[in-house]
């Protein structure tokens, strides 16, 4: 009994939190780091093989610099819904990511099995780096293409084949409507 | 223009705008005639030195062309370009240790440029003293570079491998009934004179800087191409009775020229991956790099047996081949056509189906309109910024005709198969980016896909892929000779679709592909 009412506590409290403190990424990088539950769009592959947005609360500084790399991390942590695969290798790390005054995020990845070479195909490798370019240009209005780094550098390709020596552009065609 | 070309500069120069932010620093080059002032920028552990003023000091001249920049010197040419760590310098390729940059609207390339390039064209040898923040350029002092041979039979070819120690320059030509390769350094010879047990090669013989192959018969030819790290010249001989391999040209690698069309005659089909980059791999281990290997064999040989094409494999094993040298090899036999074969893969279990991609160029597609935006405003007024563009632009040439090729190889495709059609796609693969031809990449089924990952092993279904892709290479190359007058069309065909507008770089929006 005591267990089913501390649950039913939480689920208020929750809900609660999330009517009162729900508010955007604001835009201005001026603003002070205020943190509260915030909505972001989270970009998974979905049956139909196109990226599809989950929405997520996540508790985010309202400073959009300091709000990035928590986003991209939350991103890495995959779906809710635990029949949606994850896009990247399970040990792939988030070093840092940045917004540039030009509307260029960086986002720096890490991890043994990228570092190593990951062994997958083209359509993996497209979907993974798009799911990252999505959520940023989706949840920070500012950002208008990205950088995708390895290890702090410029690398390759990810996977042997999408060159990462160009920032990416948001693709319509990888996006479900 | 040069404010309007900025923005476009740098998101073309990307992280390099960031590593660069230092400014050009002064520096000193001496030569055996004396010192001279240059710039050099040091960015991420490596020294880039302004080019035009290195070869300024030597007595070279540079100018500009439409895929980079070009070097003379003593009448050697050298090139390089925007996206590729190799440059040419005469008939060889250097490989740099980084890519060169634009700095201030001028090229500036790894010092180890002109340790490659300067060998070749003078005779001198560059180093970096970095305590004096000073390039040497001092005569060459040669050191003999020590060379092993081995010829190996397989059925009706024989594979002459000459491996040396460090890449040394040299010619190779057919004299009489031998090859013969003049070194233009010293070699430490493996032996003499050896005789040889093999139905194309009688025997081998060191001279000095030259090496003669012997063959068993004056119709014994083939085929010669150069691998790197090791560093081996490789010679492909049968007997030209056995093969419809054109008549025994040797590949005269260097800078491609545009000249008077030819039609398709030399053909680069690239199975990816290989060595430990074994691409994806499906749900009972079948891995990517195999299925291509076989796939792009059987290929190869349908294709010269077919269409009388000369085709050349960028990996004929399970070697490591890097992305760039893949696209430099094509470039350097200056194939007419390049062809990246893959199998797929998706987190999706279900995927499935074949697709076909060419590449797309997102930040050049902006650097055009700027450059179309520009030449409007100024009434095409010349300005050194330009070139930034150029070298971009100069890969769009062949987007149009790579758009063709994709089409052409979906449709037979999804004829021959009834594989689902996943359509014509772009991305900016890496191994097509420094492609100086019609380029497109193939992903022939998902390997993730259990029910295609044993397709993908069965040989039916490869011959049947590849039958497929050989028709496709066969309609294209008919429709391209017939485009540039090769060709007289012997009857209406349909015109391959999908082919891009050629101003479709300034103008498309909304491509399907990054």
């Amino acid at each position: 009994m005591g267990r089913r009412t501390a649950v039913i506590l939480v689920i208020a409290l929750a809900l609660a939190s999330c009517r009162t403190e729900e508010k955007p990424i604001t835009s201005n990088l001026s603003v002070e780091n205020k943190v509260a539950m915030r909505p972001v769009a989270l970009f998974y592959e979905s049956p139909a093989q196109l990226l599809v947005a989950e929405q997520r609360n996540v508790a985010l500084p309202e400073n959009p610099a300091a709000a990035l790399p928590l986003v991209m991390r939350e991103l890495l942590k995959g779906s809710a819904n635990a029949g949606v695969p994850p896009l990247f290798p399970p040990d792939t790390t988030v070093r840092g990511a940045y917004l540039l005054p030009d509307g260029t995020a960086v986002v720096d990845l890490g991890g043994q099995t990228l570092t190593d070479g990951w062994p997958t195909g083209t359509h993996q490798e497209l979907m993974a780096i798009h799911s990252v370019v999505q959520t940023v240009v989706s949840n920070f209005p500012d950002a208008k293409r990205v950088r995708v780094l390895l290890n702090g550098g410029t690398a390759e390709t990810l996977g042997g084949h999408i060159s990462l020596g160009r920032p990416f552009t948001p693709n319509a065609a990888l996006v479900q409507r | 223009m040069k404010r309007l070309l900025l923005p476009g500069a740098a998101a073309f120069l990307g992280v390099a705008s960031m590593v660069f932010a230092q400014v050009p620093n002064p520096a000193m080059l001496r030569t055996p005639s004396g010192d001279h002032p240059i710039t050099v920028v040091h960015a991420a552990g490596q020294t880039y030195v302004s080019a035009g003023e290195v070869i300024a000091a030597l007595g070279g001249t540079m100018s500009p062309e439409s895929t980079g920049f070009r070097l003379t010197l003593n009448g050697v040419a050298g090139a390089f370009g925007p996206d590729s760590r190799y440059a040419v310098a005469g008939e060889d390729l250097i490989e740099m240790p980084a890519v060169p940059v634009i700095f201030d609207g001028r090229p500036y390339v790894p010092w180890q440029f002109f340790q490659g390039y300067l060998s070749r064209a003078a005779g001198l040898e560059a180093s970096w003293d970095a305590a004096a923040n000073t390039m040497i350029v001092r005569p060459l002092q040669q050191v003999a570079v020590s060379a092993q041979f081995s010829v190996t039979n397989l059925g009706d070819i024989s594979k002459v491998v000459v491996t040396l120690a460090s890449p040394v320059e040299y010619t190779l030509a057919k004299e009489g009934g031998a090859y013969v390769i003049r070194f233009r350094g010293p070699i430490q010879a493996p032996f003499g004179t050896q005789n040889i047990d093999d139905p194309n090669v009688t025997g081998a013989a060191f001279a000095g800087r030259e090496l003669r192959i012997g063959l068993a018969s004056p119709d014994v030819a083939g085929d010669a191409y150069r691998l790197e790290n090791p560093f081996r010249i490789v010679l492909d001989l049968r007997r030209a009775a056995t093969t419809s391999v054109p008549a025994p040209v040797m590949p005269q690698p260097g800078i491609r020229r545009r000249t008077e069309p030819a039609g398709i005659r030399t053909i680069v089909i690239d199975p990816g991956h290989g060595g430990k980059e074994v691409g994806a791999v499906g749900p009972t281990g079948v891995m990517e790099k195999d299925v291509a290997l076989h796939v792009a064999r059987k290929l190869a040989g349908a294709l010269q047996s077919r269409l009388g094409a000369r085709v050349i494999l960028t990996r004929e094993d399970d070697s490591i081949v890097s992305l760039d040298q893949r696209t430099a090899l094509a470039n350097q036999y200056r194939a007419d056509l390049f062809l990246s074969v893959h199998m797929n893969a998706a987190v999706v279990k279900d995927a499935r189906g074949s697709e076909t991609y060419f590449l797309s160029l997102e930040a050049s597609d902006e650097l055009a309109r700027r450059a179309a935006e520009t030449e409007n405003a100024a009434g095409g007024s010349g300005d050194g910024d330009l070139q930034l563009i150029l070298w971009d632009l100069a890969h769009q040439e062949y987007l149009q005709e790579s758009s063709r090729f994709a089409q052409a190889i979906q449709e037979e495709m999804n004829r021959a198969t009834g594989v689902r059609n996943r359509g014509v796609k772009q991305a900016p693969f890496k191994v097509l980016l420094g492609a100086t031809m019609p380029a497109a990449l193939v992903e022939i089924g998902f390997i993730t896909n259990p029910e295609e990952e044993s397709k993908l092993q069965s040989s039916a279904f490869q011959d049947m892929m590849v039958e497929a892709i050989v028709r496709a290479v066969e309609r294209y190359k008919t429709d391209y000779e017939t485009r540039i007058g090769i060709l007289q069309p012997a009857r209406p065909e349909p015109p391959l679709t999908g082919g891009i507008r050629p101003t479709a770089a300034v103008e498309q929006k909304g491509r399907t592909g990054t």
